[in-house]
């Protein structure tokens, strides 16, 4: 299988603090991967670190063998990068359409893009993500006026439409009803296959519906790594969930 | 349904606009009467291009003076060249009178080396040079201001200082320059426009049209500009500039080209000021020109192009209608300044956000209405 995320021994030190601290991993194409770890474990860290909100100050990402370690944002969302926030990050003023049709940014450059209108092809993937995520009640409601449910949507069904080819996920059902996180893993398995998706997740019946292979992360490190049954029932992995409250 | 009709609305208005600019001179027969309309029209300009930069891209530009003063100067010095008296000042070629009164003594009567720098003027002896240096000029050094402060990520309150403090500066320096500059006193006694043989007299029915035309073609380049892709994720980038970036956008690059723009679009009203008004002065580069823009902007609504235009011309029309009287003008700072801060805290779409409002109103008014109209023709039916 290809490797679509390589990540090698990365660092980042916050002024003697090591919040990342040598993390190595290697995520297949098309592969989904939950992280686990409690919290503080430098989950959040590691996908700055990935998508470049965060410099490194060791360590590699390649992504399909391509370096992108330190690349500014805007390269490594080119580059095939995708991020969903813990807290929603979406565009309040504009229309949930208009979010949508921003997303489309295969074309990123000022004068590229003085133009009216789009391509049939865009309009088509648009409908497709209206529909994958069922949210073609409220296109023109102003993204800022949506529940939260319908915000962390939104921001997933524009990731889709960037066509990242790895999706970065960052507790993409904080906050959400049982209903909604439940909405949430469909839309999410739906992607499986056709993206490389990296979910940090606490939420454990929603990790054991969406997860394959289970990254654990303790103090900045790798921990364990494995089939979700085996993580699970590995000791190591108790006792680091045990000082802090145990898994859930 | 509603989203058509405020299209509708949006361009009934752009039409009416246009079609009353453009008709004025048939109502007004009076040229002085023109000749203010024009310049509330400039003013209107600046209006449109400071919602194009505050309102769309989230920049507040304070300095904004600073690029409509320099398109100002640009103009003003090929004017002042033209100007009967500089070919009166015992030379063969033009010289600006005050040059004379700053020279050196025993200075050569040539622009080369009258005074010191003076020979920033000769290409301004081509009167498309100062046309053509009205725009360059502020567009480059937006480009190269945009770029600094961009790609170094200030956005916000900062911004709006750093701006505030090159117009400053430059205030100083123009000030300072004299012998270049004429210093306070500016560049007054200018020659007129002359296109093709015709000379625009301010107070003509063609110059009006100059204006007119320019404003009109200028307010529908830039609502075309932002009804484009790169007007949208502007406004994306104006929202959560983060998610732009994790969208795979270049930021800086589209917050660049837009506040080049609006500082282009400032510099061009600075030269058509100056055609209208006969006179470039430091005052353009004074704190309180810049803010005033901000106000017109702001009363007008500054996510609407033609809003921000509309209140750029009322409030100067008020102006200038209340300034006859001393007291009255006392009064009118203090009530602008009651206006803005009221706009900003409780209506901050302005008049354009509160026309779209009552629009609605009556939408759904109409709409409750013809619903009980079919309600009751059903139960006569029935
Ligand atoms: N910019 C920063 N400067 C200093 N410490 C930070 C910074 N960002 C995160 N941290 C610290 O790094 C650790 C890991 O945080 P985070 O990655 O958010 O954990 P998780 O997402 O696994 O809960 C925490 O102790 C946090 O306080
Ligand atoms: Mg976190």
């Amino acid at each position: 299988m290809r490797a679509a995320l390589t990540i090698e021994g990365l660092e980042v030190n916050f002024g003697g603090f090591k919040a990342v601290d040598g993390m190595t991993t290697v995520i297949d194409d098309g592969e989904l991967r939950v992280i686990l770890g409690p919290n503080g474990a430098g989950k959040t860290t590691l996908m700055d670190l990935i998508s470049g909100k965060t410099a490194t100050t060791g360590g590699k990402v390649h992504l399909f063998g391509r370096d992108i370690t330190n690349r500014p944002e805007h390269e490594i969302a080119r580059a095939g990068v995708g991020r969903k926030f813990q807290i929603p990050s979406i565009f309040r003023d504009l229309t949930v359409l208009q979010n949508l049709e921003v997303a489309v940014s295969h074309e990123p450059r000022v004068f590229r893009n003085l133009r009216l209108g789009m391509a049939a092809a865009d309009r088509k993937r648009i409908d497709d993500v209206i529909e994958l995520t069922g949210l073609d009640a409220v296109l023109d409601t102003l993204a800022g006026d949506l529940s939260h449910g319908q915000m962390q949507w939104l921001e997933l069904g524009m990731l889709i439409t960037q066509q990242s080819r790895v999706i970065l996920l960052d507790e993409p059902t904080a906050g959400m009803t049982q209903a909604e996180t439940s909405k949430t893993a469909d839309i999410i398995l739906r992607l499986k296959g056709t993206h490389t998706i990296l979910v940090v997740e606490h939420d454990m019946a929603f990790v054991r519906k969406i997860a394959e292979r289970v990254t654990v992360m303790h103090l900045g490190k790798l921990l364990a790594e494995g089939p979700m049954q085996a993580i699970e029932a590995d000791p190591a992995v108790r006792e680091a969930y045990l000082g802090s409250g145990g898994m859930h | 349904m509603s989203n058509r009709i405020f299209r509708l609305g949006d361009r009934a208005v752009y039409a009416a606009f246009i079609i009353i600019v453009l008709a004025l001179p048939l109502m007004v027969d009076d040229v002085f009467w023109l000749n203010r309309i024009a310049k509330y029209l400039v003013f209107g300009m600046l209006g449109l291009a400071i919602a194009l930069s505050w309102g769309y891209a989230g920049i507040l530009n304070l300095g904004q003076g600073l690029f409509f003063g320099l398109g100002a100067y640009m103009i003003a010095m090929s004017l002042k060249l033209q100007s009967f008296t500089s070919l009166q000042q015992g030379s063969d070629t033009p010289i600006p009178d005050f040059m004379l009164w700053n020279a050196q003594p025993g200075a050569p009567t040539d622009l080369c080396c009258i005074t010191p720098g003076s020979w920033l003027w000769i290409p301004f002896q081509a009167q498309w040079f100062g046309i053509v240096m009205a725009i360059v000029v502020p567009v480059v050094f937006a480009l190269i201001l945009g770029a600094t402060i961009f790609r170094l990520r200030i956005s916000g309150v900062y911004v709006a200082i750093i701006t505030l403090a090159l117009v400053l500066l430059a205030r100083l320096l123009f000030i300072d320059l004299q012998p270049v500059t004429n210093g306070f006193n500016g560049l007054t006694d200018l020659g007129w426009l002359t296109v093709g043989g015709i000379e625009f007299d301010p107070f003509m029915v063609e110059t009006y049209y100059i204006i007119a035309v320019s404003v009109c073609a200028v307010l529908l380049l830039s609502r075309w500009l932002i009804s484009t892709r790169a007007g949208l994720i502007l406004q994306s980038t104006r929202d959560d500039p983060n998610r732009s970036r994790y969208l795979g956008y270049d930021v800086a690059s589209y917050q660049i080209f837009f506040f080049t723009v609006s500082a282009g679009i400032a510099g061009f009203a600075g030269m058509l000021f100056v055609i209208v008004s006969e006179f470039a002065t430091p005052t353009y580069f004074d704190i309180a020109f810049s803010i005033s823009m901000v106000v017109w902007a702001a009363v007008g609504g500054r996510s609407s192009l033609i809003g921000a235009a509309l209140g750029a011309i009322l409030i100067n029309t008020i102006e200038a209608s209340v300034s006859e009287s001393e007291t009255f003008q006392q009064a009118w700072r203090l009530i602008i300044g009651v206006v803005f801060v009221l706009v900003v805290l409780y209506m901050p779409r302005g008049l354009a956000g509160l026309a779209r409002d009552l629009l609605a109103r009556v939408v759904e008014l109409s709409g409750r209405a013809g619903r009980k109209d079919a309600r009751s023709t059903r139960t006569a039916a029935e």
